[in-house]
């Protein structure tokens, strides 16, 4: 395996980003629609319904900034990728390049969602950890359910049936970490749910690696 | 074959339909209380007697149809 | 072949036992549940599966006890029928340990049913201005409890709330193991599929999957049954409810995986592919529900095997034979569906 083309790679997906900056925007724009939705929907949010809320927020961003990751090149052109390179390095490299994009995704939806219903982060140092393990792990599960997804016709519906349940136990956690955050458990031993969250992170990439190839083969 | 993997929901909804009166008849609580709950007991057995008997007139049907269609040939 | 013969022999052996041997006999509740130290008062004892009127050599023994040390021994008894008692007490003036109020354990010996308990079965308060029976406290004492009867031949333990419904251990539990045997079965295949793509290995993953799912979808509406009338609502986030469906949705996404694509060969691939991961993401849930809801199931801790400790000896004699019968009772059924498929894809000229 050749590490050094992991960074081509990874510079791909940024370059193509930028070409089609249309997407991105589209995706900021339904993270702010979903915000103000949030907002008008309910004027007074309560910390366990915020907390709530902004998982749900990030959750359906997240799932629709990742799902055009395979579908967004050509047929022929992955044909070409195949042949270039190790399709573990061209998973690892989207997996490293939808973390990115999810995390200011999410800091975009904290900011938006602050600034119209408050900020009741209590931990702000958990909760941005909280948020990157979150980015971590979303992109993880969602880059390899898009890479199934995309080979069917109705990948959109298929990517929300698909990721659902591999999604759960990291929502979970996630949710229940970031109420410890906004002070609404006392915990101390959260450590046990980051490393659960941590491990979650490791198995799925693991079997990201080793199932990959099957998924690329044709 | 399309509509195969509907089937498989419908008999899951089917089989939730068939014991909600069970979970929800506060009426007939009395019924599944008296006599030590045994009727708990019964009512577990009869829904997964049911239910298996359903899945296996499910596969004889496609089997029916199956010999139809070799025979067809 | 000789292991459908041994599902159905182990089967009706589970229902024969499982609904014919009798609850040890128990105490529901006793009336009054509270009582004054220093008061003479008359307890009424409802009991269940009891015979007090049976008659026997040894007489029926009543007490109200605390710990290993204290107990209080009935001065005086009356069997109104076989599952009603009323036994008389002279309450000391002074508790058996300094506090505002102690619970007393109920225990009844039957030379033939067998002892029978109530843990909490009177709360007992103290009298700071008790006159009477003053100088008893040696009661507490004077009559330990001792050379309890066991009753003879096979029963299974009575709990309170639980009941007769105990006996759903042999057919709502084995149902989540045959889901777990099944599900385990077709991860397997799904990895030989993708080792060595031949129709066959793809067949048996689906066939056992759908008979998995056929399970999980019995287990889960009997859990949900039984849960109502012992735990009072059917649903409570419990470990095992949230695994199995969340394992049911994975399910029913992977057949719908299946159909989504026009070439039989990329379908069967990536399903194979979509059930390793979601399985193995199954996983860490065990580890991270019991954090955030308790589980009401017994052996919790996120153990997915039923706890020893809930499990006597007779239970045991029918649990494991419910296990091996029902598993093997799956197998038999997803072979079925091997074996139609294998029809089916042979019509089609698919093998």
């Amino acid at each position: 395996m050749n590490w050094k083309s992991l960074f081509p790679l990874l510079r791909k997906e940024f370059i193509l980003e930028f070409r089609q900056r249309y997407a991105i925007s589209g995706i900021v724009l339904y993270v702010f629609s979903m915000v103000f939705v949030v907002y008008i929907a309910s004027i007074r949010v309560s910390p366990p319904v915020w907390n709530v809320l902004f998982w749900l927020i990030v959750l359906f961003a997240s799932i629709n900034a990742v799902v055009k990751s395979f579908v967004q090149e050509s047929g022929t052109r992955q044909l070409y990728y195949y042949q270039l390179a190790d399709p573990v390095l061209l998973v690892l490299a989207k997996i490293l390049y939808n973390t990115l994009l999810l995390l200011v995704l999410s800091t975009l939806a904290f900011g938006a969602y602050s600034l119209v219903a408050g900020n009741p982060v209590k931990d702000h140092f958990l909760f941005a950890l909280v948020v990157l393990l979150g980015s971590m792990g979303f992109s993880i599960a969602f880059t390899f359910i898009a890479s199934i997804a995309a080979k069917a016709n109705n990948s959109a519906t298929l990517m929300a049936i698909l990721s659902f349940p591999v999604i759960l136990p990291i929502l979970l956690t996630l949710v229940r970490l970031s109420s410890i955050a906004l002070g609404l458990i006392q915990d101390t031993a959260y450590m046990r749910d980051i490393i659960n969250l941590l491990a979650i992170d490791t198995i799925l990439i693991a079997l990201t690696f080793v199932l990959f190839p099957y998924i690329w083969k044709d | 074959m399309k509509i195969y993997h509907s089937r498989i929901i419908i008999t899951f909804i089917l089989l939730l339909a068939i014991s909600l009166p069970a979970v929800y008849a506060e009426g007939n609580r009395d019924f599944m209380r008296e006599t030590g709950k045994i009727n708990v007991v019964v009512a577990v057995i009869l829904l997964i007697f049911l239910g298996i008997v359903w899945y296996l007139i499910r596969l004889e049907r496609k089997l029916t149809k199956l010999e139809h269609q070799t025979k067809d040939d | 072949m000789w292991w459908k013969a041994l599902s159905i022999v182990l089967i009706i052996y589970t229902i024969l036992a499982g609904m014919l041997v009798p609850l040890k006999s128990g105490i529901q509740r006793t009336e009054p549940a509270f009582a004054k130290a220093g008061a003479d008062q008359t307890i009424r004892f409802y009991g269940y599966n009891t015979f007090f009127q049976k008659a026997s050599d040894t007489p029926v023994r009543v007490w109200l006890y605390y710990d290993d040390r204290h107990a209080l021994a009935a001065s005086d008894f009356q069997v109104l029928n076989d599952t009603i008692l009323e036994a008389r007490f002279r309450f000391p003036g002074q508790l058996p340990e300094k506090k505002e109020s102690v619970s007393l354990n109920a225990l009844i010996d039957h030379p033939v049913a067998g002892a029978a308990l109530l843990p909490a079965a009177v709360y007992l308060s103290s009298n700071p201005d008790s006159t009477g029976n003053t100088g008893l406290d040696s009661a507490w004492t004077a009559n330990p409890v001792e050379q309890l009867h066991v009753q003879s031949g096979f029963s299974f333990p009575y709990q309170n709330v639980i009941y007769e419904s105990i006996r759903n251990t042999y057919f709502h539990v084995p149902m989540w193991f045959v889901l777990l045997f099944l599900f385990t079965a077709s991860v397997w295949y799904s990895i030989q599929y993708l080792r060595n793509p031949e129709p066959e290995n793809d067949r048996r993953a689906a066939a056992f999957a759908e008979t998995g799912l056929l399970f999980g979808a019995l287990g889960l509406p009997t859990g949900m049954i039984w849960a109502k009338y012992t735990w009072g609502q059917p649903w409570s986030n419990d470990i095992k409810q949230l695994m199995t469906a969340v394992a049911l949705l994975i399910y029913l996404a992977y057949f719908i995986l299946r159909r989504s694509f026009d070439e039989y060969e990329k379908g069967a691939r990536l399903a194979a592919v979509y059930n390793i991961f979601s399985f193995a993401s199954l996983i860490p849930l065990l580890y991270i529900v019991p954090r955030m809801f308790a589980s009401l199931h017994p052996g919790a801790t996120g153990n997915p095997a039923f706890g020893s400790q809930d499990l006597d000896n007779t239970m045991r004699a029918v649990f494991y034979p419910a296990i091996i019968g029902w598993t093997l009772f799956g197998f038999w059924i997803a072979q079925l569906r091997i074996r139609y498929q294998r029809l089916y894809d042979k019509a089609l000229g698919l093998d």
